[in-house]
């Protein structure tokens, strides 16, 4: 039996590397180990755009199964899971490289992924407000975060939104605004050249 | 007194000396002779292979059986086709395979150091074959797609490649692993400059066998050794050479410790 890749039940494609007993066991050898984190963060950010998904937990990786990482961080094929340790240990690297960010500061058991750059979510922003003729009216993050329609945003933190409006702001494109119950947000059509 | 025989004697050793001398000159004159003869052999053979080897050069290049067919009738006669120019530009000129020779051993490099970083700087020759194929197969483009053996190399081909690359001194070299532990061995082919001490073409060898994995207790119970000699060879391949990964999850309990050596293990990517 070869070490293959394997497509998931989401139709995510794993690569051969999560059929390698040995990839869930942190590695002795640092060289060995920074090869494996980087495999890892490539995959988690590929598997967290693939489901939609923005924050990892360290508790992700704990023993009860049925969250929604398990297709990723369990190898029931293998039997063989990502420990807690492991994925701290990933996590903190991928945080390092500002590919993650530990959300709520302060703290090191849950990140935001970022598989999107900031600007590529400012673009995303502005297109969804476009094509859903919201632009001109005031939304409130949660209106963004949980809209009636599924969107390519849909459960997007705050953490990000907000740096997202700043650079949609900076070209006069949207302005975030304090309402009462929290932030808001006003999109401008893209001005003309 | 007894004297010595008709030789002895100051007339004798001047005899002695004349024939000597006679036999310096008929030497002399054969050898001019034979060398001569050779010379002309030689240009003979040469203009006979260099007419071979342009006429055959796209078989040569292409058909690897023709090619090593080809090698093999050289080097029974002692001579390499694949020296580069400065021992024979004819040789170049006629064949083009200097060039080749450069394209694949460049190509090997390549792979080697794509794969580094998984294997620890060792490969499979089999595998490195295979990996090989398929760039040469993309880089052609669509043009020599289907035509099956157009192209084709062979391990031999890659193993010549690979004594190509040794006056560079990167340290490329073919290893035999496991010859005698049950048969027919395997080559593998290290690309960093490292040694292999004896235990570790052992540890690497029972690898093979079991698609990678190993641990101490099936070196101790397949070679005789102490459990201390099978844990030592692990570590320097697992903390010093980086050739091996450690897993921490083996058994049927899921906390059993094995060593997996990713340079046998077979990657369907």
């Amino acid at each position: 039996m070869n070490f293959s890749a394997h497509r998931t039940t989401t139709g995510f494609l794993l690569p051969s590397i999560h059929s390698a007993p040995p990839f869930y066991t942190q590695q002795p050898n640092a060289a060995t180990q920074a090869v494996f984190t980087e495999h890892w963060t490539r995959l988690l950010l590929a598997y967290a755009r693939h489901r939609g998904l923005f924050v990892l937990r360290v508790e992700d990786a704990e023993v009860s199964a049925g969250g929604e990482w398990d297709e990723v961080l369990r190898n029931p094929r293998i039997n063989r899971r990502v420990k807690p340790e492991l994925l701290s240990h990933i996590l903190d690297a991928m945080v390092g490289k500002s590919l993650a960010a530990y959300e709520p500061a302060g703290q090191t058991r849950a990140a935001l992924l970022h598989w999107r750059l900031p600007e590529e979510w400012a673009e995303v922003l502005h297109e969804w407000a476009t094509k859903t003729g919201q632009l001109n009216t005031i939304l409130t993050f949660y209106e963004i975060s949980d809209p009636p329609d599924p969107s390519a945003l849909s459960g997007i933190p705050g953490a990000l939104l907000r740096p997202a409006i700043a650079i949609l702001a900076k070209s006069g494109r949207a302005q975030l605004i304090s309402i009462s119950d929290g932030d808001g947000v006003r999109f401008f059509p893209r001005s003309a050249k | 007194m007894h004297r010595l025989g008709a030789g002895a004697g100051l007339a004798a050793l001047q005899r002695q000396q004349e024939s000597l001398k006679s036999f310096d000159a008929l030497s002399n004159q054969l050898s001019t002779a034979q060398v001569e003869n050779l010379h002309a052999q030689l240009d003979h053979f040469r203009a006979a292979l260099t007419h071979f080897a342009t006429h055959h050069r796209a078989d040569i290049r292409n058909d690897p059986r023709f090619r090593h067919d080809f090698q093999r009738m050289c080097a029974s006669i002692g001579v390499d086709p694949l020296a580069g120019p400065r021992r024979g530009g004819w040789w170049e000129e006629a064949l083009g395979l200097g060039d080749w020779q450069s394209e694949l051993g460049v190509q090997i490099v390549d792979v080697c150091v794509s794969t580094r970083e998984r294997n620890g700087g060792l490969i499979e020759l089999s595998e490195l074959v295979r990996i090989l194929s398929r760039l040469r197969n993309l880089g052609d483009g669509g043009k020599g797609s289907g035509s099956g053996s157009a192209g084709a190399i062979t391990e031999e081909d890659v193993v010549r490649s690979i004594q190509a690359l040794k006056p560079l001194g990167a340290g490329y070299e073919v290893l035999e692993v496991g010859h005698g532990v049950g048969g027919g061995g395997r080559k593998m082919v290290r690309s960093v400059p490292k040694e292999l001490d004896a235990d570790q073409m052992v540890v690497l060898a029972v690898a093979a066998e079991q698609r990678g994995r190993v641990d101490e207790e099936s070196l101790v119970r397949k070679n005789g050794w102490t459990a201390e000699r099978a844990k030592a060879a692990l570590q320097n391949m697992l903390l010093r050479d980086g050739t091996c990964w450690l897993d921490e999850q083996d058994g049927p309990d899921g906390t059993g410790r094995a060593y997996w050596i990713p340079a046998v293990m077979q990657w369907d990517d």
